[in-house]
């Protein structure tokens, strides 16, 4: 796949939302990966501006350095009041000993020993019946039957949520992730309406039901042995001793239900469209299918669903030449990384016999790296291990809609027509 | 003030639960003492002991008594819910039990000073308070600001009654946090400042004495920093069971380079031991484990490692590769 139009140095805005909906994102990361990879993108008010960083090497460097770049003057392009930022603050937020401590009251269970062990079978089965319901049409929306509501299910899994539930779940995590597009809620995030929920995350007022949602799952488990994440939560001391307080928990559980809800859909949905405009690697993959465990790091890094997390300067430091002042806004361009030419030869094609893939897609380095890595691992697996070797054919069926979202690579429609071997 | 000796042999004894006693909400005091009624070792404040609870559950207890008991030991544990229940098993233990014991050890010696402050956090006060009984005695001018959740959390208070105004008492809830600024605002001469607690609490602490003179702050982690290049690297045989290598991974490389550089694909994303990503199965070696992902017990379990910090001190490692 070529990339599409062209701009020039000047032209690029990484903060129109528009573009990215309109796949105009790619061409810009990579305009400024060759000219300006360290760019000062001017912001219209009440923003300040960023620091877009789209090199491979300066993104890690970004990502580790968590005493220069901090993520607790949040994470997202959205400058955040200060007295604010405490009370939207969770784990994606907060450094040092105390992400360590509320990161390790539930690391552990995303490991991959633990998942295979806790999970696989189950997944498994959730792949299969995901995959056979898709399968009774010969045209669907890949997103609405297959992308969408498998990763969700997972997670009403770990949280041991009702199954009734889960659909309020989906809508929820699509009402506050898809805060910028206009499909997905009725309040954007940059409409001057979202100032009267800026206490909330997303700015978005759907947040104070999942926190009573989640709150009536952690009362109800309190004291009680069960192994799901809330129980976890509920009752576990974190290693500093300080517990959680109620809103270290409402932020906790809405993450959960964000984190592993979205990118996980849109890895798979754009995976899957890689895989439609490049036959080759899919028959390749159909013609022994064990090659998607040792060709999974490659659709990673080709489905990049995160394109950015931002840090923020506690100093100034010089950053590939320029002078970052202590207090501005670094974004790390994740999938710009991921198509650095100085870190994967041919960036744009996939490639599934690529080796040693160290793609940036749950970030690199950092003590914020993606919790979930280990489960998203596993759903994608499962999902092309089920799907590929059904399909004799698949091919995109009509117009392809994006999210206009700089934050998530997603895709919202996806229409596909197949025919079974 | 006694400086504390070097352990040559270190003591090992199950001993018997003469008293467990509820002294504040989740806290419980456990008095120690020979079975045969023999004297224990010596030892002095700041040092612990290790509960050897079952063959995969060790964990560490500062004495909180007075010293001078040589009759029996004290020590104070917070129940805190972690993967495998240590603190859980304490609580369960009654009168009359027995507990296997190793110990004690200093990393937290107090050195000699004409004036202390102390500040604890929460369970924090426990090797504090046996300094205070030491200090006290030596007739030495001290102070405590011992910070809890709220009083009934807060353990040992009745004990600490007796000081009258040394003794600062700040729940969380009734006064807010300690005001440290104020506290340890100015450095004061021939002072030494002991923090024990939570590491918010300590790193707050490190925060407040900046402007001291360096060597005037002590404190102790409840989960010790891992101090780097505290072992040596040695060269040591990898075995790799799926794919039939046999490598050697000398003193300057790690396990992951020498995995990779034989075209074996592993993940790895940190390389700092941080982030868990190149998790791999161990077969069999001994692991020296220097990664901060894995807990104690699965570190002891020794069944899987994160291969791009951690080595081994067996001659050979066997991996599931």
């Amino acid at each position: 796949m070529t990339t599409p139009s062209t701009y020039s140095l000047a032209d690029v805005d990484l903060s129109d939302l528009d573009r990215f909906r309109d796949n105009e994102g790619w061409a810009q990361l990579d305009v400024l990966r060759t000219e300006d990879p360290v760019h000062w993108n001017p912001e219209p008010a009440p923003n300040s501006g960023f620091w877009a960083v789209t090199r491979y090497e300066d993104i890690w460097a970004v990502d580790k350095d968590s005493d220069t770049f901090t993520s607790e003057k949040f994470v997202n392009l959205e400058e955040i009041d200060d007295d604010l930022m405490d009370i939207r603050r969770s784990i994606l937020e907060t450094d040092g000993a105390r992400h360590q401590a509320m990161r390790s009251l539930i690391a552990r269970e995303f490991s991959p020993r633990n998942l295979m062990k806790n999970y696989e079978g189950f997944l498994r089965e959730l792949t299969k019946q995901t995959v056979d319901a898709a399968l009774q049409e010969n045209e669907f929306d890949f997103v609405e039957k297959v992308s969408a509501d498998f990763p969700i299910q997972v997670l009403a899994r770990l949280l041991d949520v009702p199954k009734e539930d889960t659909g309020q779940l989906i809508a929820w995590g699509n009402e506050m992730v898809g805060n910028t597009d206009p499909d997905y809620t009725d309040h954007l995030l940059d409409s001057p309406d979202s100032e009267k929920y800026k206490h909330l995350p997303f700015r978005s007022p759907t947040t104070q039901d999942v926190f009573d949602y989640g709150r009536g799952l952690r009362d109800a488990r309190k004291g009680g042995d069960g192994k799901d994440l809330v129980s976890m939560l509920a009752n576990k001391m974190p290693t500093d001793g300080i517990p959680l307080s109620d809103r270290d928990f409402d932020n906790y559980f809405l993450l959960l239900v964000i984190a592993g809800n979205e990118t996980t859909r849109h890895a798979i949905s754009n995976s899957m469209l890689g895989l439609i405009n490049q036959p080759d690697q899919m028959r390749y993959l159909q013609e022994d299918i064990s090659r998607v465990g040792t060709g999974l790091e490659e659709l990673l890094r080709w489905a990049s669903p995160v394109y950015h997390f931002r840090r923020t300067a506690t100093r100034d430091v010089e950053l590939g030449g320029k002078q970052i002042k202590e207090g501005d806004k670094v974004v790390m361009w994740f999938a710009s990384g991921n198509r650095d030419e100085a870190a994967f030869a041919d960036p744009y094609t996939i490639d599934v016999t690529r080796e040693n893939v160290d793609h940036l897609t749950f970030g690199k380095g950092s003590p914020h790296l993606c919790l979930g890595n280990g489960l998203a691992r596993m759903e994608i697996r499962l999902m092309f291990e089920e799907l590929l070797p059904r399909l004799d054919s698949i091919e995109v069926a009509g117009e392809i809609t994006r999210v206009r979202s700089n934050f998530v690579n997603g895709i919202k429609k996806f229409p596909v027509r197949v025919t079974l071997r | 003030m006694t400086v504390t000796q070097t352990v040559v042999r270190e003591f090992e004894a199950d001993l018997v639960v003469r008293s467990a006693i509820t002294v504040a909400e989740d806290v419980v005091e456990l008095t120690l003492a020979h079975p045969a009624g023999e004297t224990l070792p010596a030892w002095t404040p700041g040092a612990h002991i290790d509960l050897m609870l079952a063959e995969d559950c060790v964990r560490q207890y500062s004495l909180c008594g007075r010293s001078s008991a040589a009759d029996a030991w004290t020590v104070g544990v917070l129940r805190t819910p972690d993967s495998r229940g240590g603190s859980e098993r304490v609580h369960k233990l009654a009168d009359g039990d027995t507990v296997r014991v190793r110990g004690p050890r200093n990393h937290f010696p107090v050195a000699p000073a004409n004036r202390y402050i102390f500040v604890a956090g929460g369970i924090g006060i426990t090797p504090l308070l046996a300094m205070i009984y030491e200090v006290e005695a030596a007739g030495i001018d001290w102070e405590l600001h011992y910070g809890g959740r709220k009083k009934s959390s807060m353990a040992f208070t009745e004990q600490l009654a007796a000081y009258g105004d040394r003794v600062h008492l700040v729940p969380e809830d009734e006064l807010g946090r300690l005001d440290l600024a104020t506290i340890l605002g100015s450095p004061q001469a021939g002072t030494l400042v002991y923090t024990c607690g939570p590491e918010p609490l300590l790193a707050a602490v490190e925060k407040a004495c900046e402007g001291w003179p360096s060597g005037a702050l002590h404190l102790e982690r409840f989960a010790a920093k891992k101090s780097e290049g505290e072992d040596e690297n040695t060269e040591f045989e990898l075995v790799l069971q799926r794919s039939g290598k046999t490598l050697t991974v000398p003193a300057d490389k790690s396990v992951f380079d020498v995995v990779r550089a034989a075209g074996i694909s592993v993940l790895g994303s940190c390389l700092e031991g941080v982030c868990g990503t190149c998790e791999t199965e161990v077969i069999d070696g001994d692991v020296e484990h220097r990664d901060s992902v894995l807990d104690d017990d699965e570190k002891e379990a020794n069944e899987v490692m994160m291969i791009c910090v951690s080595r081994c001190r067996s001659a050979c490692l066997t991996l599931d590769l």
